[in-house]
């Protein structure tokens, strides 16, 4: 059997808020092959977000392995952790989470910069990937001049302009009104009909009727894969 | 990429605009304060080397008594010093406390050995007479302005000094300088005749107020100053001190530089303070961005990346705090240097002084300043977990 883009093997993640321990993932055993599009369903508290977050490497188990293309990556230290998310991982969140201060196309660039990309061949990196998203006419505006569906599609160039491996969103469409929503989940679907491996977190059916697979979570378990 | 974290940091500390500012202004101020005393007390330093330089010279060696104190006198003979090899020339002042009948009074006044040789030694010695001419020939007395007028006496007058007849050839221009040149009393207070009158007139072993030397340009100083050492010996002086022109400017620049070190000390408090209103900014700073350093290191940036964008960003806004404090500070030094030179009368004497060191060192200090004061909550803003970060609301 070839190896998957990401397995996860026995993973249990348990917070500590001060005294109390709180079981966020009880043992979830999980495999993302490529070319594949999952939804994580279930509700708050389900550990959706928790087993996003250990798929995209920006937190690690507390028990079990995590396997990034057959290699385990449990262990490796936060710099290489930082560098393969750079690299191999793209995030799109609920929040858009674009940094204020910086136009769409310097948002967009951020990533690159961190890979150490040379200034002209960023630049015409992110344009063409804000251009691919329909964003031509956007490049210099700040977050705050963008509408909630423009930001969403910022973030999601920013999240692809690397190229990665896999497109983590979590609750992607979750701040977005329907028609917008739809929008962006037609842009998931392209992405993945190209071949994008792509895990999404959400609340939202019409989401998680557009992945391939549905995964379903309670109390930190897998419950039903449809 | 350090160039673009740079770049992103600059972006930050606008973002903030007035915080910035404020926070720039705290470094400013203290900069401006170190600067300003630096640069005045360098300036200082320099016009008193000059002032030494000017009236001691290079090459050149002071004999008195210890403590420089001109009422104890000492023992030398100024032809054996002359006789030292390596010694171009030397001379000694002396005076002594002469009973003076003039035409119109009488008393015990100073009277000063003159030996044309001293012009080159003493700026104070350069007379310059207010009415006739200057000392020719034997026999002959310049009076001081305000000893012409006690003794009632002119140009062509006859005074007695111990006894024997002068005639006034001259009188000096009032000026109230040369305590120290003439041996402890100012020109206008004294008569002046020639040395061999005066040894004359008092005869016996040679007590002087102090002696100057000077050295060839080549002369190896420290055995000039063993020989003179041997000679003060040899007649039997022990009372005297030593003195050369770098162990003057020595004295009086360690002098300054304490006055100074103590001023920038208290100066340095101030930069403190704006050290501490840095690290404030800075700690407010991370803790509004924790979502966005949590964002930053979702697309790929190493704890060391954050870490560079917070201390460039505290660096940056300790360089701002330092070059304008550089402007202000020189600005102020500059002002005070005028107010005090007009309150003083003493018009041009000094400048404060902008050297290189000063300036680079300002600069560096103050951006070390912000970076450090930024190393602890940039430190703090890289060693958070992503996920946490993330979460931040």
């Amino acid at each position: 059997m070839t190896a998957a883009l990401v397995e996860l093997q026995g993973v249990r993640k348990i917070y500590r808020l001060g005294e109390v321990e709180v079981p966020a993932l009880r043992g979830v055993d999980l495999r993302v092959e490529s070319g594949d599009f999952l939804a994580l369903m279930g509700p708050s508290g389900s550990g959706k977000s928790t087993l996003l977050h250990i798929l995209g490497l920006l937190d690690r188990p507390t028990e079990g392995k995590v396997f990034w293309e057959g290699e385990e990556v449990t262990k490796l230290n936060g710099g290489r952790l930082a560098e393969l998310r750079g690299r191999r991982i793209g995030f799109v969140f609920q929040m858009f989470n674009l940094v204020p201060n910086l136009t769409a196309l310097e948002n967009v660039e951020l990533p690159l910069i961190f890979l150490g990309l040379p200034p002209r061949e960023r630049r015409k990196r992110a344009e063409e990937a804000l251009i691919r998203l329909g964003l031509g006419n956007r490049l210099r505006n700040r977050p705050n001049q963008l509408s909630g569906g423009e930001q969403q599609r910022v973030a999601l160039a920013r999240a692809l302009v690397t190229d990665p491996a896999l497109l983590i969103g979590d609750e992607p469409t979750g701040n977005l009104d329907s028609v917008t929503g739809r929008e962006i989940l037609e842009l998931f679907s392209e992405l993945n009909r190209q071949g994008r491996t792509i895990v999404l977190a959400t609340h939202d059916p019409e989401a998680a009727a557009v992945a391939k697979a549905r995964l379903r979570l309670r109390d930190g378990r897998i419950i039903e894969r449809t | 990429m350090i160039r673009d974290l740079f770049w992103l940091s600059l972006r930050n500390i606008r973002h903030r605009g007035l915080r910035s500012w404020l926070t720039v202004i705290g470094i400013l101020i203290g900069t401006a304060a170190v600067v300003a005393l630096i640069s005045i007390g360098q300036g200082l330093q320099r016009a008193i080397s000059a002032q030494v330089e000017r009236t001691v010279g290079y090459n050149t060696i002071l004999i008195s008594s210890r403590g420089l104190n001109l009422g104890q006198r000492i023992r030398l003979d100024i032809e054996a010093i002359r006789a030292i090899p390596g010694v171009r020339n030397a001379i000694a002042v002396r005076t002594e406390t002469a009973y003076v009948e003039g035409p119109g009074g009488k008393g015990f006044l100073g009277v000063l050995g003159y030996d044309p040789a001293m012009q080159e030694f003493v700026a104070e010695m350069n007379l310059s007479v207010a009415a006739g001419r200057a000392l020719e020939a034997p026999g002959e007395v310049l009076l001081g302005s305000r000893t012409a007028r006690a003794l009632g006496a002119g140009v062509g007058d006859t005074v007695t000094i111990e006894g024997r007849k002068f005639t006034v050839v001259g009188i000096l221009q009032a000026q109230r300088a040369g305590g120290f040149a003439t041996g402890g009393l100012p020109l206008l207070d004294l008569l002046i005749i020639s040395l061999p009158e005066l040894r004359e007139l008092f005869p016996g072993p040679e007590l002087v107020q102090y002696a100057v030397v000077r050295l060839y340009d080549r002369a190896d100083m420290a055995a000039v100053r063993e020989q003179i050492q041997e000679h003060l010996r040899a007649v039997g002086e022990r009372n005297a001190q030593i003195t050369d022109f770098e162990d003057l400017t020595r004295s009086i620049q360690s002098m300054i530089r304490g006055v100074q070190a103590f001023l920038a000390g208290i100066a340095g408090i101030a930069l403190l303070v704006g050290a501490v209103g840095v690290m404030n900014t800075m700690y407010t700073a991370v803790l509004e961005r924790v979502r966005e350093i949590g964002i930053l290191k979702a697309i790929g940036a190493k704890d060391s990346h954050v870490l560079m964008l917070f201390l460039f960003e505290s660096g940056l806004m300790g360089l701002a705090g330092g070059i304008l404090g550089l402007v202000l500070g020189f600005g102020v030094a500059w002002v005070a240097t005028l107010i005090v030179s007009r309150l003083f009368q003493a018009h041009g004497a000094f400048s404060p002084a902008l050297s290189p060191g000063l300036v680079v060192g300002a600069l560096f200090f103050s951006f070390l300043v912000g970076a450090v004061a930024g190393l602890f909550p940039a430190y703090r803003a890289a060693r958070l977990p992503p996920v946490d970060a993330l979460r931040y609301e």
